[in-house]
Parts: C-alpha cells; structure tokens; sequence
C-alpha cells in the first residue's frame, strides 16, 4: 500500500498540470449537469473567460510573489484604487485615454515598488506590508471617491474591459499560437539532444502539440461562436506568454526562484536580493493596474469596492496551480490554471443559484485544500 | 537468548527503484561501541534512519532484532521507548529554551494539571550534567548560552534521560574542538562502562580508533566488512571505505608565492545579540599572491566572522580595511566582494551554499549569470556549454545538469558550490571549512584543486577546524583565539600541539 501512495504522489506531483485539468472537466461536467447545459454554452464560457481575465493578471503577479517566498495581502485594494483613479481620471478630469492608461500604470508599478521596497530594504515583513496596504490603499479610494461610484465617459477605455477581437483575428491568432508551440517544442528538443540531455520520446511531444493544438482550436472556436475573444482574455494570454518567458529564460526570472529558494545562498553568491525582491513587487503592482483598469472597463466605472478579496482568488489561483507555500516552486501557468478553476467556481454557484456566504465558504476551503496538498505532495516531506 | 543488543539483517532500502542500502547488517553488543564507516553517500544515515524508524517498518525490507525480539516500530516514539536514541549532525535543541527545559522537551516531568515541575527538571538536569562532567552548566540558561561542544553534551544528556540503551551519534564531533571532542569521547568511554551501547558515524577516522570496539564499513549501501578495532589502523578503513588506497591524504604540490597581494586590516566584528562583545578583536593580516593561508582555531572563535566581515555580509556591526593589489577597496556586501573579485565558499552548506531546489547548472551559474544573458534574456546554450565545462573539471556525479541540487551527495554539492564561486575569476578565495561533511574522495580532489588554482595565482584563505588538514595543506598559518590573532606561523615544521597552544592561549592547561 505504501509503495501505492507513494507511485501516486508520484504521479501527481509529475503530472500536477493534468490533475488541474481534470479538476476543470469535472467542474465543468458538474456544472453543465445542474444546469441542463446553460454553464457549457459559448456565452457562459466567454463569461467565465472574462471574470477569471481579472484573477489571472492578479495571480501572474502573485505567483512571482509567492516564488520569491512572500505575500501581498494588498492586491485587491490597490487593483481598487487604481481602477478610481482611472475613472476620476476619465469622468471627472477628463484626460485623454492613454495619459489614463500611462498614469494608472506607473502609479501601480510605484505601489508595487513602494511595498517591495518596505519588504525588502526596510524588512518589514511582506505579511504586515500588504496587510497595511489592504487597508491604507482601500482608504484611499474611499477618500479619493467619497465613496461612490465614478462611471466612465471614454468609450475606449471601457473597451479594454468589454470589446472583443474579430472572429478573423482571432482565427490567426490561434493558428499563431500553435505555430509559436510547435517551433518552440522543436528548438528545446534539437538544444538539449545537441548536449545529450535527455530528450523526451517523440510521440510524447506529438501528443502534447496535439492537446495543445485541440486546445486552441476549441478555445478559439467556442468563443467565436459568441462573440470572439474578449479583450481582458487576450491580455491575459499576452501576459501568460511574456510572464511564462520572463520564468524560464531570464536572469531575473532564475533570481526570483532562487530567492524563494534559499535567499542566504542566493545573496552570498553575489545577487542583489534586495532588487529582485522589491522588483517582483513592483511587477505584482503593473499586474494591480492592469487588472484595476479591466475591472473599471468591464463595470463601465469606478466602485469603492472594486477588487474586495481579490487578493484571496489570486493567492488562492496560485496555491491550486502547484505554487508552494514554502517559496521557489511555482509556474505562472498553474497560476492561471488556479484562475480559471475559481472562476468556474464562482460562475458555476452563481449560476445555480448558491448564496454568496456559501461561495466564500466553498473557496475559502479550496484554498486550505490546496495548500494542504502542496504540503503532502511536495518536497518538505524530507526535511 | 541472543548475545547481541541490536541485530539488523539484510536491510534493503530504495528510494524509487535506487537501491540505497543493499542487503546490510549491523550487529551491537550491550557496551559495545561500534563505528560505522563509509563515504558520504554509502549508506550510513539511511541505515540509521531505518533504525530509528524514520523510515517506519514496511518502507523498507530485511529484520532488526532487539534484544532478541524482531522490532517493528513505525514511529520515532516507538524506537525511543525501546532505547534507541539517534543525535543528529545537525543538534536538535531550541537554543531559547533553558538547558533544562531542553533536555526533557517531549518529557517533561509534570505538576497536576500540566504545569511544569521546573524544581524537580532542574535537579535531575543537574545530576545528568554531573554524570556527564559537565557540573558548571547552569541548567536554567537559555542553551545558546553554551558552545557547540556544550550543547552535543546536552544532546546526550537529552538521550540518557530516556534512559538509552544504544546511542546513536551521527557525525558527533563535526563542530567540536579538539579538547571538546577529547571531553565526549571520554563521555563515550564512560557510557560504555555503564552498559549503554553506541553507534558512531563519523568520518574522523582517529576518533573512531580512539574509541570503536568494532567497525563497519559500507560501501555503496553494501555491507564491505566488520572488524575489531584491534590491529586495524586508519589507513585500513580508509581502504576498506573507498575500495581502493589512497596514499597520501594531502597532495602537497610546490608552487610559487609572490608578493603581498591582498591585506585585512583593523576587522572588528561586535555581536550580533550583545555589541559590547567582540567576536573578531582588530584583527590585522597579509595574503601573498599563490598562497594558501590556513586559518586555524577553535570553534566560535570568531573565523567564520572574520571571514564574513572580508565579504560584507557579517550581519552585525563590523569594521574592516581591505587591500586588493596595492589599492584599498570597499566591500559593503557580497555583490560588491564578488565583482571585486573576492568570493567565499559558505561553512553551512545547506544554508549559504545551495540553493536546493534549482538545478545543479543553475547553482553553478548562479554568480555571473549575467555573463550568459543578453538584455536580461540567458543564452541557454552559452549557460550549458559553461556548465558542463565545471561539470567536468570538477567531476560532478550527476545524472543530469537539470537535477535539483539538493539530491547529491555532499561532496558533489560541495564541488558545485566552489564551481560556483571559482567562475566570478576570483583573485582570493576563502574556502570556510571546504571539506566539512565531505568524503575521502572528494576531499582529495577538492585539495587538489585548490594547489591548481594557486598555481595560476589565486591566493585561498581557508578556514578549517581540522588541524591535519590546515597543517597538510596551508603555506602560513594564522591562529585565531576568543577574537584575537593569537599566531601567525610558516608552515614548516609546525605541530598541531603549537597551533593548539596558540589557540588556546591564557587558557594552555587544556591541551595539555
């Protein structure tokens, strides 16, 4: 029995990325049961695709954040403030859009820095950091808004939360993205066979194209037969494409595993930790504008209560896609992977009629759960 | 009735299809002292965990007997009670609790209603510590009162409260000094004389002599043999250990010194916790260009905090002078070391060394990094090539670059760690305990190395608390004492009776 479990754990913490997905197909069956179909109609997908948009920036961010071994318990309130000062910005000033867009940017990454910069040069603990901030930035949008809703007036701003991409751009961009898949799957093999690294069987790769390419055409597919693919679910995608880049092939991305991993080590080898620290904040605050600028978008005005636990679905989204909660393990697909698999959630329960004290019941246990199972499937058992 | 305390029959333990232990056994009799010798990653810790049941029975095959009775324990618990106790390497105490409180964490004797019963754990505290010569200790200080050598004695006493039938001591003497390693192994003796049996792992194979009654050496999980220490000399286990003779344990090659090259003046170092204490006391010296500058002294005697207040990561308060070549530097951390050209190979592996969940490519690189990366973007290929060139120079056992570091062995992680800090190209080199938790093979080559990099002019300072070792392979000698540079010797001719002397100092009756 022992030898059972064991192959088991194995197995799941190999192959963590299919027992995701098979979490999302029985979510889905489960949902599409209870409600005749209604939850797996192009529509609904395109909903759900929309709501976990905003999770997903939120959990990009985050996950860099929980790699280098901290917290940012401030995401939400600072993903609320910036989406008011893009709608007092627009409604009550009425500055051109992109001067908007550029404020609210550099005012997330400034907040993301500011954090990083309490955490990592002051040594206050990211914890209490973030805990500040979900307080002080909520405060500040209250004040800012007096609390009340600010609605929008530029229709292209309200764009980036609700247009979507024409069926035919859509189309090429999956073909693209295929593409991209395919060339990138060849160089790794032809790179690590020149350097006799063990390169995995042939048809094992054939496969997972296949998957991936079927992925993409259902993807693409199902949302044009609604209306094409949002806006924010684009973006999301851009950043998985960038954020998953910056993991593997740059030195900050290695740095920030490595912090997480064992900072002594890291810092006596000469890296700057301080930087990469306050930088993996500062690029968790990029992420609070982007998604603070959706929220606003796709609700059309700014609410005080914009982003209200949103830090927990990110933090959440990131711990279900296989983060560790020890720091140095985490990949940003599995972050968005958590995303969608909230988002389901939530959607599925709304959709059937759970009340909502039920809904943060249910995720708040996931969250537990999920944590739970990074601590018996992972490395920390040996120690 | 069996004669034997503890019987182990062909243990077989894997670890996904890797057989780590292959069909040993291990025989103790009561009393009876016995060493248990192998090369790091032969087996030892993995056979000892399968006694203390941190592998609990059915994770493994083959049969323990204790004291004639099969033994199935599942828990550490179950061992316990039966009498086996293991101390690890790495000491198990929580440094903020009394000594007391300590010695009986998991069985402390209790008033009604759970509170603790301090009067009657401070007195049989007192009768432990007396037991084990130690009736200075003040049973209610905080442990990190007390120095390593104290506290691997508070380890045992936290043992013999359990009323220990077979000790186990993993690597007991790693951090001791020589007059406290002296203090346990007389503990050892004692112990023996009272009935209590003990395993000792260690790799000081003088002390396994000082005080084995037998010896069993396994090699690559396989049981090699078990002999009576009588008429075995060290030079027998090591062959036994390693397979094959190694001649001479330092391979002392000539090489050229220059000029002064590299100068540390005025390193005072305060304390971390009390400030008015001074861990490093002005200490002032010199580095010639190819030289190796052996750093001996006792444990605690402020080395490690010389050598990291040269880096510029001492965590407290710390003044210090550096001179790299003629012209006076300024290093405020060791990034700023680094690229200056000075680098350090950590004492604490697993905590400043490694980083253990990335790859052994990825730790090796991890100091210049930049130097394969394009506007932040790593040239994979560039990186690989550099990797298995330190691969290969420094013959690292791995399966693949790929692997986390964490899963070799130490000596493996230990070259890697030094691959690491030998490509930032550094001008001086300080090496802090570089062979520490590392085998015989390993340690050769990592001599070896280091006379090849003197050779191309680096200038090494290493650190270590082995005396063979700082006498077999230094140029000059500095001796450091409570702070102090107690001596400054050329290597010729030198004793370890006078490096322990100066060390000592005021204090000079101990080493008698």
């Amino acid at each position: 029995m022992a030898i059972g479990t064991h192959n088991l754990k194995r197995f799941f913490s190999q192959y963590k990325i299919l027992a995701l997905l098979f979490a999302i197909a029985v979510i889905w069956l489960f949902f599409g049961q209870l409600t005749d179909g209604a939850f797996l109609t192009p529509r609904n997908f395109s909903n759900l695709l929309r709501q976990m948009a905003i999770t997903g920036m939120l959990a990009s961010g985050m996950v860099f954040i929980i790699i280098s071994g901290e917290i940012d318990l401030s995401v939400g309130a600072s993903l609320g403030l910036l989406g008011g000062v893009a709608a007092i910005m627009d409604y009550t000033y009425h500055f051109p859009v992109p001067v908007t867009i550029l404020t609210v940017i550099v005012l997330g990454v400034g907040i993301g820095l500011f954090n990083g910069y309490w955490v990592a040069y002051l040594r206050v603990p990211s914890f209490i950091v973030s805990l500040a901030g979900f307080l002080a930035f909520r405060g500040l949008l209250l004040g800012l808004t007096k609390g009340t809703t600010v609605p929008l007036e530029s229709p292209a701003l309200v764009m980036i939360g609700q247009a979507y991409l024409p069926t035919m751009f859509g189309n090429l961009l999956g073909l693209g993205l295929f593409a991209l898949m395919a060339v990138l799957t060849f160089r790794t093999r032809s790179g690590r066979a020149q350097h006799g690294l063990a390169v995995s069987p042939l048809w094992q790769d054939m496969v997972k194209l296949g998957v991936i390419g079927a992925v993409i055409v259902g993807f693409v597919y199902t949302l044009n037969q609604y209306e094409g693919i949002p806006v924010p679910v684009l973006v999301t995608l851009v950043i998985l494409g960038i954020f998953s880049f910056l993991a593997k092939q740059t030195v900050f991305g290695r740095r920030i595993y490595s912090v997480g991993s064992n900072l002594e080590a890291t810092r006596l080898s000469g890296v700057n930790v301080r930087m990469v620290k306050m930088l993996v904040f500062g690029l968790m605050g990029l992420m609070c504008a982007f998604a603070g600028l959706t929220t606003t978008a796709r609700l059309a005005a700014g609410s005080p209560s914009a982003g209200t636990l949103g830090e927990l679905d990110a933090i959440a989204s990131c711990f279900i896609g296989g983060a560790s909660s020890r720091g140095g393990v985490g990949t940003v697909y599995g972050a968005l992977i958590g995303a969608l698999i909230m988002a389901s959630l939530d959607n599925g329960m709304s959709m059937i009629g759970v009340e909502s004290f039920w809904q943060m019941i249910v995720k708040g246990a996931i969250l537990l759960l999920a944590v739970w199972i990074d601590v018996i499937s992972g490395a920390g058992s040996e120690r | 009735m069996s004669e034997y305390l503890l019987d182990m029959r062909g243990i077989v333990k894997d670890f996904n299809g890797v057989k780590a232990l292959d069909g040993i056994d291990l025989k103790v009799r009561p009393g009876e002292v016995v060493g248990l010798c192998g090369e790091n990653g032969a087996g030892k810790s993995t056979l000892m965990k399968v006694l203390s049941a941190v592998y609990p029975y059915g994770t493994w095959q083959g049969q323990i007997f204790w004291e004639g009775k099969e033994l199935k324990a599942h828990t550490i618990r179950q061992t316990e009670d039966a009498g086996i106790v293991i101390i690890h390497q790495e000491l198990m105490l929580v440094p903020q609790l009394s000594v007391a409180e300590n010695i009986f964490m998991g069985n402390e004797i209790r008033l009604p209603g759970g509170l603790m019963n301090y009067s009657a754990m401070y007195k049989r505290a007192e009768e432990l510590m007396a037991e084990l010569k130690m009736p200075d200790v003040n049973v209610a200080l905080p442990v990190y009162h007390y120095g390593g050598g104290h506290q691997q004695l508070i380890e045992i006493a936290k043992a013999l409260n359990k009323q220990a039938k077979l000790l186990i001591l993993d690597e007991p003497t790693s951090s001791l000094t020589k007059a406290e390693t002296e203090i346990l192994l007389d503990i050892i003796r004692d112990l023996k004389r009272k009935g209590v049996a003990c395993v000792m792992i260690s790799h000081k194979l003088d002390e396994i002599a000082a005080v084995c009654d037998t010896i069993s050496v396994i090699r690559d999980g396989a049981h090699v043999g078990t002999r009576p220490m009588s008429g075995m000399d060290t030079n027998e286990i090591i062959t036994m250990m390693v397979g094959r003779e190694i001649k001479n344990l330092f391979p002392r090659e000539e090489h050229p010194i220059g000029e002064v090259f590299f100068e540390a003046r005025n390193v005072t170092c305060l304390d971390v916790n009390n400030p008015r204490r001074k861990r490093v006391d002005n200490i002032s010296f010199a580095l010639r260009k190819g030289e190796i500058l052996g750093v001996a002294g006792l444990v605690g005697a402020g080395r490690t905090e010389l050598a990291m207040a040269i880096f510029g990561c001492y965590p407290g308060q710390y003044d210090a002078e550096l001179w790299l070549d003629g012209k006076q530097i300024s290093v405020d951390s060791p990034r700023s070391a680094v690229m200056q050209g000075i680098c350090l190979v950590p004492e604490d592996r697993k905590r400043h060394g490694i980083v253990p969940l990335q790859g052994v490519g990825a730790n090796i690189t991890m100091a210049v990094l930049k130097d394969y990366a394009r506007y932040g973007v790593i040239n994979s290929e560039k990186e690989l090539q550099q990797i298995e060139k330190s691969i290969a120079r420094m013959r690292i056992k791995t399966a693949s670059p790929d692997l986390p570091i964490r899963g070799l062995s130490g000596g493996n992680q230990q070259k890697a760690v030094l691959s690491k800090m030998l490509l930032p190209n550094p001008k001086v080199l300080i090496l802090d305990e570089p062979t520490r938790g590392v085998d015989v093979g390993a340690k050769y080559e990592i001599y070896k190395l280091m006379f090849e990099l003197v050779k191309q002019g680096l200038s090494i300072i290493m650190i270590s608390s082995e005396l063979p070792e700082v006498l077999g392979i230094s140029d000059r000698v500095l001796v450091i004492g409570e702070g102090q540079l107690r001596g400054d010797f050329v290597n010729e001719g030198l004793t370890q009776e006078q490096v322990l002397t100066a060390a000592l100092g005021q204090s000079s009756e101990l080493a008698a």
